[in-house]
């Protein structure tokens, strides 16, 4: 165990100070002062006042904090007995990848991980999406996971039911290594460390965590965790999100802290807002993670999926029974498309027939028309 | 934090009498305190009635916050807290034998900042709730008493200490820490010294306790032992203890001190809380003459006028009988020590030394099962078929190593193997073994020196004082010697006649009663005798454990009348016990039937070393041809050997369940955890 554990406990974890805060005093500590902060910690008020330009609302923190060191000694034991390394910021094991991206302003001071500390070395790939993901995107992910594994990148993911958990079980699945990022603190995972006992003690998977050890899950920990995730991986996948909700806040503070982030292009009618997150910046990707290089790519792929036997293959079933508007059709099918696009896509369709009905266009199959009327006065 | 540096001894000595009503430190202990006062860290070598807790006592009340103890025994913090509560000084200790909610209220109290000194078990370290509510208390110092526990070259090393350790290097450099002990060697000093880490200032006294008489008394048996006991404790002055080297010793011992009459009570440390207390307060009243004990007795209680200690069997090591007699004559006052010493003895240490580590695939069984799978204690016992005491060494070992280690899931402990570990290493356990084989070597010697005893064993411990040792029977006081008269003899054969272990079997839903045995399987010749008649062919049980198993029975069974006789159908040895059933038929004209029968194949109870194992083993395994046989009949049940009592008890709850409304166990022998059957 990290022999200033305690202080590292300490300092993680100041009430009301961020993380670009607590990350600036530690750069002053050990860049500027070329100290420690166990010496930090044994200097007066005064020292702190003139070395470190500390202004008294910061000082009075730290007399607060500093009482709870050998408190923290007690929790440091505790971690270090059960297998849990507290990894500082400064230290070489910490991730570099998580420190370039999320810089000293978003880099968590502190990392708590359980398992193959290596791995926060090594390439990473993260995919993310919704808790309820459509089976289309549980097979992105896995095709993703795959490959990534295959090519020994690390996946990183959030643990959360849907997209996390299958990118987890197929990087497992397909022997690959993935590194857990927990959205509680370390010690409340103890189911987690149960299920997963083998590939922890195999070097398959690491758990970390950014929180303090004890505190149990939360939505805003859920929220907060989602940085941690793009900040660790080099690569970032989302298979499938919603117009709201943690994958779509998260990726979008991902696109403005500047990351590139890949977006599954999704298929016609999928009601998902990958197609926003695309239009935000992200670049879509086919199902195996092939960049869809210009917008004509993006074009011709809707065009050929709109065409494909599936789209009409699901109108005909739909259109069989009775006419509907276009803008039925869209409903029917569950299809992102505007009406005018329906339409018009409809039009063009040579076993289509458009009838009058009142003040609309309704659309049947040609030479059903009289059977569909029929139906539809009973 | 005030500063306490500028404390002067004037002042802080009148803050001692007003305190504590003690009027002067002695050196050593100012110079502790003053260390400490002054945010350094001590370890404070000095022997028993030195005032070591003074050190750390006076300046937990002068610290603002508050001071944690760690201390392995339950019976000493009790006394200190006892002993602090009477002089004002706000102390509490949380222990297991307080119920949650009184350790609930305490740490409570602990958070708020009411106390001042806290004394918890090492063990505590392990407990989530401690660790929880640690955080929110307000710490000045910690201590660790009986810090020769760390090392693995003490006599008494506690794997829990590994902690304590890990938990002082993690503290602040500027937090005050004193570790103490009374008997540390060189080596411990050293090795103590070594895991704490930063600035340690070693504080060493000297060990000479010159009010002790020490003396040994050459015996050749154990009834020899018995006679002279008998014979002269009541001639020694005082109260006192009588070490004994295991359990049943300390039972057979009491029961000859009542049937002679003498005041004495027996105590182990598997008595529950409530009677140990109970005993520990007699203790120190004075209320009988004696206490026999096994060595859980006595570290740490507080009875300044503990006038006599004798030893019936010789601890493993020098340190450890210095440990164990510097427990009397706290008052300075003329103590007698005696050692009643047998060559032959040697076989029990020998066997605790032996037998201290379990076979090394044992060890393997446990590391590949957790490989695969994390698992708490029952479950690993059950895989492994280990004994508590031997898996608990495993696991203490293992954790040693780093290969294994515990951890919390939700209210549970299980282990878990440690990634990228070293391999298991037995080596390291044949050199700690060969450090106490010479050790043990060295008691012999004690035992057998023409030298000045004191000095023998104060040279042992790292004492260099050049000091005329004039109080042991080999510097000027009498020899002492064991006279077997014929008086004695037959005292203890009528004794040998009439004392008969309990076999305690009785549970709510089975009609069994607690049965009896004839004797011991290690006491005298008994063991042997069945030995011979079961594995090496030796014929039918002799007629002298016939007429002791018609005593036994007599004596706890005499005014109740039987129907039935009725046997534990054998695994191995053939007709033995049907013979012997038969022949008490005869003899007590109680009808027998041959009719309980083993339903499936059992193994032989002894290969399995945990309980768990051998309830599986007997479960739902015997059952009775003729049920009808059994309906409201009183059933005396017959056995050769009780062991773990688990089939006796499978049996009777069979026969309830089928009719019959009592149940009598009767058996030969009644091993003792260890006997090798």
């Amino acid at each position: 165990m990290e022999q200033n554990a305690a202080y590292w406990i300490t300092i993680a974890h100041i009430p009301k100070w961020n993380y670009a805060k607590i990350n600036n005093l530690i750069k002053d500590i050990y860049i500027d002062n070329k100290s420690t902060i166990e010496d930090f910690f044994m200097l007066k008020a005064d020292d702190w006042r003139e070395r470190f330009k500390l202004n008294e609302t910061d000082i009075e923190s730290l007399i607060n904090v500093k009482e709870q060191i050998p408190n923290n000694a007690f929790l440091a034991e505790s971690l270090s007995n059960q297998g849990f390394e507290i990894i500082p910021i400064i230290s070489p094991e910490y991730s570099k990848t998580l420190k370039e991206n999320l810089k000293l302003t978003y880099s968590p001071p502190v990392l708590y991980v359980k398992g193959n500390k290596l791995l926060l070395q090594e390439s990473s790939t993260a995919v993310v999406g919704s808790r309820a993901a459509s089976e289309v995107s549980i097979t992105f992910t896995d095709n993703i996971a795959k490959a990534a594994s295959k090519d020994y990148k690390v996946i990183v993911s959030g643990f959360a039911k849907g997209v996390d958990k299958a990118a987890l079980d197929s990087a497992i699945k397909h022997k690959g290594h993935s590194i857990i990022v927990l959205p509680q603190g370390i010690l409340t995972f103890g189911s987690g460390f149960k299920k997963y006992y083998k590939q922890v003690i195999e070097g398959d998977v690491l758990v970390l965590s950014t929180f303090h050890p004890k505190v149990p899950w939360k939505p805003e920990l859920a929220m907060a965790r989602n940085p941690i995730i793009y900040g660790l991986a080099q690569n970032i996948y989302v298979a499938q999100s919603s117009e709201k909700g943690g994958t779509w806040s998260g990726v979008k503070d991902g696109l403005r802290k500047g990351r590139l982030i890949y977006v599954r292009n999704p298929e016609i009618g999928e009601n998902v807002a990958n197609d926003l997150l695309i239009k935000l910046g992200a670049k879509p990707v086919d199902m195996h993670g092939n960049e869809i290089v210009n917008a004509e790519d993006v074009d011709s792929i809707h065009h050929n999926q709109s065409e494909s036997p599936n789209i009409d293959q699901q109108i005909q079933n739909v259109i069989q029974m009775k006419p509907y508007t276009a803008k039925e059709i869209c409903a029917k099918i569950k299809c992102v498309w505007s009406t005018r696009k329906m339409a018009d896509y409809l039009k063009q369709l040579a076993y289509i027939e458009v009838v009058k009905v009142g003040n609309s266009n309704k659309y049947c199959l040609k030479g059903q028309e009289g059977e569909q009327q029929t139906l539809n006065f009973d | 934090m005030s500063d306490y540096t500028k404390l002067t001894r004037f002042q802080a000595e009148s803050i001692l009498f007003r305190d504590f009503k003690i009027r002067t430190f002695y050196d050593t202990q100012w110079e502790a305190i003053s260390r400490i006062l002054n945010g350094e860290r001590v370890l404070l070598i000095e022997k028993t009635g030195f005032g070591k807790s003074l050190c750390f006592q006076f300046p937990a009340i002068m610290f603002d916050g508050l001071t944690v103890i760690f201390s392995p025994l339950i019976a000493l913090m009790r006394d200190q807290v006892n002993k602090l509560q009477a002089l004002g000084i706000t102390a509490k200790c949380i222990n297991s034998n307080q119920t949650e909610d009184e350790n609930n209220a305490i740490i409570n109290e602990a958070k708020l900042n009411k106390l001042k000194i806290l004394y918890i078990a090492p063990e505590r370290q392990e407990n989530s709730i401690w660790l929880e509510e640690v955080r929110n208390m307000k710490l000045s110092m910690v201590v660790v008493d009986e810090a020769h526990c760390i090392s693995v070259w003490g006599h008494d090393f506690r794997p829990a200490y590994r902690r304590i350790i890990n938990l002082v290097n993690l503290l602040p450099k500027s937090m005050p820490v004193i570790a103490t002990t009374a008997t540390a060697t060189k080596r411990v000093e050293q090795d103590v010294a070594q895991q704490i880490t930063g600035e340690l200032k070693i504080l060493r006294g000297n060990l000479v306790r010159s009010n002790f008489e020490l003396y040994v008394i050459d015996v050749n048996s154990d009834d020899e032992k018995l006679i002279w006991l008998g014979e002269n404790i009541n001639k020694l002055s005082g109260t006192g203890i009588v070490y004994t080297g295991t359990i049943v010793n300390t039972e057979i011992i009491s029961k000859w001190f009542e049937y002679l009459g003498i005041s004495s009570r027996g105590y182990n440390g598997r008595l529950d809380s409530e009677t140990r207390i109970e005993i520990e307060k007699g203790l120190i009243a004075n209320k009988w003459k004696c206490v026999i004990s096994t060595n859980a007795l006595g570290m740490g209680i507080d009875k300044p006028d503990i006038r006599f200690i004798i030893h019936t069997q010789f601890p493993q090591s020098p340190v450890h009988y210095y440990q164990e007699i510097g427990r009397a004559g706290r008052d300075g006052k003329p103590t007698v020590i005696i050692l009643l010493y047998n060559p032959q003895d040697r076989s029990l240490p020998e066997a605790f030394i032996e037998g201290a580590k379990p076979s090394i695939p044992k060890y393997h069984k446990i590391i590949e099962a957790l490989k695969s799978e994390m698992l708490g204690e029952k479950e690993l016992m059950k895989i492994s078929n280990l004994r508590q005491t031997q898996f608990r060494v495993i696991k203490a070992d293992l954790m040693d190593q780093g290969i294994i280690r515990e951890i919390q899931i939700g209210k549970s402990k299980k282990y878990e193997f440690v990634p990228n570990s070293k391999p298991f290493d037995p080596a390291l356990f044949e050199e700690v073994k060969k450090a106490k084989t010479a050790e043990l070597e060295s008691m012999i010697g004690y035992a057998e020196s023409n030298d000045s005893r004191m000095k023998y064993l104060c040279t042992y411990l790292g004492d260099s004082l050049d000091y005329e040792y004039r109080n042991c029977d080999n510097t000027g006081l009498a020899k002492h010697f064991v006279s077997v008269t014929e008086d004695w003899v037959l005292k203890l054969n009528d004794f040998h006649e009439t004392y008969f272990p309990i076999l305690e079997v009785e549970t709510k839903n089975s009609k069994i009663v607690n049965g009896v045995a004839a004797s011991y399987y290690g006491a005298s010749n008994v063991g042997s005798a069945i030995h011979r008649c079961k594995y090496e062919n030796g014929g039918d049980f002799p007629d002298f454990l016939i007429s002791l198993l018609l005593k036994a029975y007599r004596k706890r069974y005499g005014n109740e009348r039987y129907d039935l006789i009725l046997y534990i159908p054998p695994t191995v040895s053939g007709d033995l016990v049907r013979n012997l059933a038969n022949k008490i038929s005869g003899i007590l004209k109680i009808p027998i039937s041959h009719s309980i029968q083993k339903s499936r194949i059992t193994k032989e109870q002894k290969v399995f070393e945990n309980r768990y194992g051998k309830t599986d083993n007997v479960s739902n395994a015997f059952s009775i041809t003729d049920t009808k046989l059994i309906v409201g009949k009183k059933v005396l049940l017959i056995d050769d050997i009780f062991d773990s009592g688990a089939t006796i008890k499978e049996v009777g709850k069979y026969l309830t369940d089928h009719g019959a409304i009592s149940i009598a166990p009767l058996v030969l022998a009644k091993t003792v955890g260890g006997d090798n059957v």
